[in-house]
């Protein structure tokens, strides 16, 4: 009986979400609109900011450090992976805010807060899109050739999403109990950066330590990109498929406690 | 027929009395208290008809807005039942949605979306809306140029734009100059003869006389008095005198 209550109530959830849509992309069109406004060059920030990152961080690990990416130039091989690492980042990061500083609605109006998170990082798969129009002179110029594999890219950038959601709704709700949540994720991100082969090949990673990566869906994640669009294989499915438990799992799990915080979040906001 | 029922409504407020971890830490283990108890609310009785409206009289702090957050579903009681039969529009702080870099326009449609309002029928009540605003000129001009008068006129103009069961109205009714009060007033009179309960709180028996059938007085989070205007308004004029 109880299981039963708890499912209607989950379906009630689900009902009023879908009731709210509209919200839910007038938030993201909100996020995306007042960010450059009053910039001159606007929306194009959003490609030529990868587009220095690219280029410097080429520059140091490709020229002075010397890393190598074997078959493919460094930069193809640097893009592949840095561009949905930004995506996820950068959701990371601005969900971090997507409550708090909503603060002033959610004092006064009801409807469902998990629309504040998702419409943020909906904004950030637009930025990622477009982003992505700097790979496109880059594998050009250095023909690259991509096979039907690439079509992976959609189920694991679904996967992607799905961890990104997880932890972005874990990472908002907490952050407004405790603020230090934002100040700590700064720190974990630029870790986390490091501990996934986004400037290095696996393969340069040494071999004993090269377990912690089974921990990390967004190295699995990031492998599978390199090795649908650069490498035209199909991606490794056992980890892929670990990756994808974990990441609904983790979603089902901050899902639910996102549910059962949110009637506090008025009174500690 | 019952628009709102409240059976032992309580809201206690457990107040973080560490806001950082760096103090919060030390002081779970050093057995100090991490919490401070504060009741907003304790065990209020009270229902509502439809096409009753309910004004809510009581000092600072007595519990008058979490009332309305409660009936907002903006925060849950700690204790007791809220009933509310009915689609609720919060006038509490208006423009609570705007956005000043988006234009009047983009933040009327963005307001509708917070309200709830299908984009189909924000279409259809966009033209009313800038009408009763008398901000025509100004609709596609960031908000963040409004004069404070313009932004509540554009906010109210919204909240008020579709005919909800239960309006709640938080001391807002100075927006703009006299002529546009008397216009918003005019607004909630139609909306009551149409049948819509009005959730007012004020500090003024003067607008319960005028707009109410019910009043609740507050102090100190209990109910001291729930009945008729006339009671109620006297009652409170013989506590604050």
């Amino acid at each position: 009986m109880l299981t039963m209550s708890k499912l209607k109530k989950l379906l009630a959830n689900f009902k009023l979400f879908f009731s709210y849509r509209e919200l839910l992309f007038n938030m993201a069109r909100r996020e995306i609109t007042q960010r450059y406004k009053q910039s001159a060059l606007g929306y194009a920030w959003v490609i030529l900011n990868p587009l220095f990152q690219l280029l410097v961080m080429t520059f140091v690990f490709s020229t002075i450090f010397k890393i190598s990416s074997f078959s493919v130039p460094y930069i193809i091989f640097l893009m592949v992976g840095l561009l949905p690492w930004n995506f996820f980042a950068q959701s990371l990061g601005s969900s971090s805010n997507a409550l708090v500083g909503n603060a002033n609605l959610i004092t006064k109006i009801y409807f469902p807060r998990e629309i504040l998170v998702y419409g943020t990082i909906i904004a950030k798969i637009v930025d990622f899109l477009y982003s992505c129009i700097v790979l496109i002179p880059f594998f050009i110029y250095f023909q690259v050739i991509l096979t039907w594999q690439v079509l992976w890219i959609i189920p694991i950038f679904i996967i992607q999403l799905i961890l990104t959601a997880a932890l972005s709704l874990i990472i908002s709700s907490f952050n407004l109990f405790y603020r230090d949540i934002q100040y700590l994720l700064t720190l974990i991100i630029s870790l986390w950066f490091y501990l996934t082969p986004v400037l290095y090949p696996i393969e340069q990673f040494p071999a004993k330590y090269r377990f912690i990566f089974i921990f990390n869906p967004m190295s699995v994640l990031i492998n599978a990109y390199r090795q649908v669009v650069l490498g035209g294989l199909p991606p490794n499915l056992n980890s892929l498929g670990i990756a994808a438990i974990t990441s609904v799992v983790l979603y089902i799990f901050a899902y639910l406690l996102f549910k059962k915080l949110e009637g506090q979040f008025a009174d500690y906001v | 027929m019952i628009i709102i029922k409240a059976e032992n409504l309580s809201k206690i407020y457990n107040l973080q009395r560490q806001k950082t971890f760096k103090e919060f830490i030390p002081a779970l283990f050093g057995g100090q208290k991490t919490k401070n108890k504060f009741n907003a609310l304790s065990y209020l009785n009270f229902e509502i008809n439809r096409r009753e409206s309910l004004g809510i009289l009581g000092k600072n702090g007595s519990g008058k807005s979490t009332l309305l957050k409660i009936i907002a579903g903006v925060t849950k009681p700690s204790d007791g039942r809220i009933t509310v039969n009915g689609k609720v529009a919060p006038l509490i702080e208006l423009g609570a949605g705007f956005h000043p870099e988006l234009t009047g326009r983009e933040n009327v449609f963005l307001n509708g979306s917070i309200l709830g309002i299908k984009r189909v029928n924000m279409e259809k009540l966009y033209p009313s809306i800038v009408e009763f605003s008398e901000l025509t000129e100004f609709m596609d001009q960031p908000v963040k140029h409004y004069s404070s008068g313009m932004y509540m006129r554009l906010a109210f103009s919204v909240a008020v734009a579709e005919k909800p069961d239960i309006l709640l109205v938080d001391e807002i009714l100075a927006v703009g100059d006299i002529k546009f009060q008397e216009k918003c007033l005019k607004r909630i009179k139609e909306f009551q003869s149409q049948g819509s309960t009005l959730i007012l709180v004020t500090h003024s028996p003067g607008q319960i006389e005028q707009y109410c059938q019910k009043v609740l007085i507050l102090d100190k989070s209990k109910k001291t008095f729930f009945g008729s205007v006339k009671e109620g308004v006297e009652k409170y004029n013989l506590l604050t005198s």
